[in-house]
């Protein structure tokens, strides 16, 4: 595409750009680390560091507006040298407003405190052994048949259960959940842009309210009991509503997010036969595959940030009011930070200096949770199937391959990865460690 | 100035690595979970806007800067 075609195409509308935005990316880049786009006056951070610099400063940069941006609808213009108090007062009426991602501190840093003890490696490492039976369990279901899609017979399901897992869901409420659940995924559709459609999430706010008050009024040795029962630092119970949806957000952030991950390792191991066979025999090769699967393909391309006060960045004047579209994307393949930064190299020495996972405050929390899920299942797939490749009948030719991306610019990933492979004698147990 | 790391919050996020590489790094486990180690248990004053920084980034707030 000629570069006059991206000065008049805009990014914001559906169209063919979302198949694969990254030269669209270098087009930005090419405009500076930060540049306001001509069509709604966002500006774009395609740089690394101009990237990191936004997630270091919660002060001036809001996250009140992280999925609508420039599209959000105030009531009132944004305008003056401080539009906090606007802020302030019309936030709830934005998408997402009663998520932790959309918080800022001091709100932000009292409930992000409540997730503290619940995704750490203890915790973790209790949940393992349920993923590697997990994985097993699923590859049960399709391994006979010599090829399935991906996503539908293994990631989703996968994804869904490990979440439920990990915040406590009892056993007995896996099979609804994943009816409830698997169908619809969060619509971030270009052409809905303020508006997000969160009909799973209301199913999940309904269990976990009724999870929650029971767990209060009847406490049990499990996870949901300690969430039920976390408390903010300064000793005080949160509304069940607000630790209802805490789970919610969890259960809605970890799902779809590493559904995309997992299609971005196996369209990599189905394209490349001589990787597949490096990691089935390096086997310790496999976490920094996975960094460099998330540095290339970043489920979570973009987001956005609202300027309450008048700042510079990467030499470029930010008014208030002004929408920041932080491109962790584009960052991670800002060729001051990456060499090469288009390869794939298992290698790779600085692949977990990535932003796929965002950074500072609003780090992604569920961060070890995906890497333990991506890690067991490369694992337990590459034992289990031999000789991946990538379907031509759904897929066409290697050189000649036809990918279906959704219509959006926040999020990235294959609607569909259909895979052939040779099934290997089950090997049941994981060998104890 | 004394740098602390809380591992049972660590989440290996590698943030406190990236702005103050000289106090931290983060390492793999024989498990699998990656998490940060301190270089410098007493870091030198210069570091010291650099090991606050670190401090207040992490996104699961496991450091602790004690004076």
């Amino acid at each position: 595409m000629s570069t006059t075609d991206y000065d008049t195409i805009d990014f914001f509308q559906p169209g063919p750009l979302y198949q694969n935005p990254y030269p669209y990316y270098e087009y930005l880049r090419e405009h500076g680390p930060v540049w306001r786009e001509p069509h709604h006056g966002v500006l774009m951070v395609t740089g690394y560091a101009e990237c990191v610099e936004v997630y270091r400063d919660s002060v001036t940069y809001s996250n009140c507006a992280l999925m609508a941006g420039p599209f959000a609808q105030w009531p009132v213009p944004l305008e003056g040298d401080d539009i906090s108090e606007i802020i302030e007062q019309y936030r709830d009426r934005l998408p997402l407003s009663d998520q932790l991602v959309t918080f800022d501190p001091p709100k932000h840093t009292a409930h992000r405190a409540l997730l503290a003890r619940l995704i750490t490696p203890k915790r973790l490492k209790e949940n393992e052994d349920f993923l590697w039976q997990l994985a097993d369990r699923q590859i049960d279901t399709f391994l006979d048949r010599g090829e399935c899609e991906f996503l539908r017979d293994y990631a989703t399901p996968f994804t869904l259960l490990a979440v439920a897992d990990l915040l406590g869901v009892p056993q007995e409420y896996h099979e609804e959940f994943l009816q409830k659940l698997q169908s619809k995924q969060t619509d971030h559709s270009a052409d809905n842009r303020g508006k997000v459609e969160h009909k799973p999430l209301e199913y999940l706010y309904q269990r976990f309210t009724s999870f929650i008050e029971d767990r209060r009024r009847q406490p049990r040795a499990d996870v949901l009991t300690s969430l039920a029962a976390a408390t903010f630092s300064d000793g005080t119970l949160p509304e069940v509503h607000d630790v209802m949806v805490l789970a919610s957000g969890l259960f809605a952030a970890g799902h779809e997010t590493t559904v995309r991950l997992l299609g971005v390792m196996f369209q990599f191991l189905g394209e490349r036969p001589e990787l597949q066979q490096l990691l089935r025999h390096e086997r310790d090769r496999i976490p920094n595959f996975i960094e460099e699967c998330l540095r290339l393909g970043t489920p979570i391309q973009a987001d956005f940030r609202l300027a309450r006060v008048a700042t510079t960045l990467g030499g470029v004047a930010v008014p208030p009011g002004t929408s920041v579209m932080v491109i962790p994307a584009a960052a991670n393949r800002d060729p001051r930070q990456f060499d090469n930064p288009n390869e794939l190299r298992v290698d790779r020495t600085n692949a977990r200096q990535h932003v796929a996972f965002g950074s500072g405050i609003h780090g992604c929390a569920g961060a070890p949770l995906a890497r333990t899920e991506a890690r067991i299942s490369a694992e337990r797939l590459l034992d289990r199937m031999a000789d991946i490749r990538i379907s031509e009948k759904a897929h066409g030719p290697a050189g000649a391959r036809r990918y279906k991306y959704p219509q959006t610019y926040i999020v990235r990933g294959v609607e569909r990865l259909h895979l052939e492979f040779s099934p290997q004698q089950p090997s049941r147990a994981k060998a104890a460690t | 100035m004394r740098v602390v790391v809380d591992l049972e919050l660590c989440g290996g996020h590698g943030v406190c690595e990236r702005e103050a590489p000289e106090i931290f790094r983060v390492v793999d486990s024989p498990d699998g979970y990656a998490h940060a180690e301190v270089l410098l248990e007493q870091p030198p004053e210069e570091l010291r806007t650099r090991a606050k920084m670190a401090e207040r980034q992490c996104p699961n707030q496991a450091i602790r800067i004690e004076d």
